[in-house]
């Protein structure tokens, strides 16, 4: 079947779902009605890995060192701090 | 069988417990350690929310500065990097206020329908199935932060606290004081968002 050809109504149903699809948020149900749809939709197929693959590169970009300065500022700051938290 | 009520007042210990009990005790002297442990994270964090530099240093210094400040309040009913991302979420909006920042408007799920509607795929992507380390460089890694940094604020929140720091949707719900299913419906929305800004990056390799 094409994405021509199946019902479009159902590709938007699926839609709304696809975050919680991927996150493992659905139950078994509706994981199984978005598995069969996307088995026989290319177009909803296609977001399901390109949601998964944003997600991906968000969760593999690396971090930045913090800067010496700020490290060095940040500790200075501690050091001056009172001898206890105050209880509010 | 244990109450909603005592389930509440259950005390979560974590590898901070120690730590922060000492420090309430009186070793203030190892507050150190424990911003050693998380500067890192914080300084990466306030990065991606703020726009400038040296708006992201303001927030983390003010934010060991509340954490310390309220550091004897803190009840070990949740982890405490969950209570330290709630200080600094809170630290963050206040900050915000007072600089410029991207505008806060609604992401709606029909723009990012409409836009799948026009342009229906008859494959996927080569970017999306091709190996991560192969697709990740510094180029990529920039063009991803810019596009965080130009999403609302209260989309932006909900995929850093997902998707880069790694919370749970109830986790990230009990940091940001939201249900569960708006989180769901705000991280949906802005993961669209920066696939759309994917999709468009990688539009003359397909």
């Amino acid at each position: 079947m094409t994405s021509d050809e199946h019902d479009h109504k159902h590709c938007l149903e699926m839609f709304e779902k696809l975050s919680e699809y991927i996150d493992g948020e659905l139950d078994q149900l509706t994981c199984a009605d978005i598995e069969k749809h996307i088995s026989n939709c290319v177009a909803c197929f296609s977001c399901v890995e390109t949601l998964k693959r944003t997600v991906a590169i968000c969760k593999g970009v690396k971090e930045k060192p913090i800067p010496e300065e700020f490290a060095q500022k940040l500790r200075d700051i501690i050091q001056g701090l009172p001898n206890k938290p105050s209880a509010t | 069988m244990m109450t909603a009520k005592h389930q509440n007042r259950k005390k979560v210990k974590d590898n901070d417990s120690e730590l922060i009990q000492a420090i309430n005790s009186g070793q203030s002297n190892k507050f150190h350690d424990l911003v050693k442990r998380y500067e890192q994270k914080l300084y990466n964090f306030s990065l991606r929310m703020c726009r400038d530099p040296g708006d992201a240093e303001d927030m983390v210094q003010d934010t060991f500065l509340n954490v310390f400040r309220y550091l004897k309040d803190f009840r070990y009913e949740t982890k405490f990097k969950n209570w330290l991302y709630k200080v600094a979420a809170s630290t963050c909006i206040k900050q915000r206020r007072k600089s410029k920042f991207a505008p806060d408007r609604e992401l709606s799920l029909d723009e990012f329908r409409s836009q799948d509607e026009a342009e229906v795929p008859s494959q996927v992507p080569k970017w999306a199935l091709m190996p991560l380390d192969k697709l990740l460089n510094d180029e990529l890694s920039n063009m991803i932060h810019q596009a965080i940094l130009s999403l609302p604020e209260k989309y932006r929140v909900i995929i850093l606290l997902r998707d880069i720091e790694g919370f749970s949707t109830d986790e990230t719900a009990q940091i940001l004081g939201l249900s569960s299913s708006n989180v769901k419906v705000r991280l949906h929305r802005a993961r669209l968002y920066l696939r759309d800004k994917l999709k468009g990056y990688f539009k003359n390799d397909e």
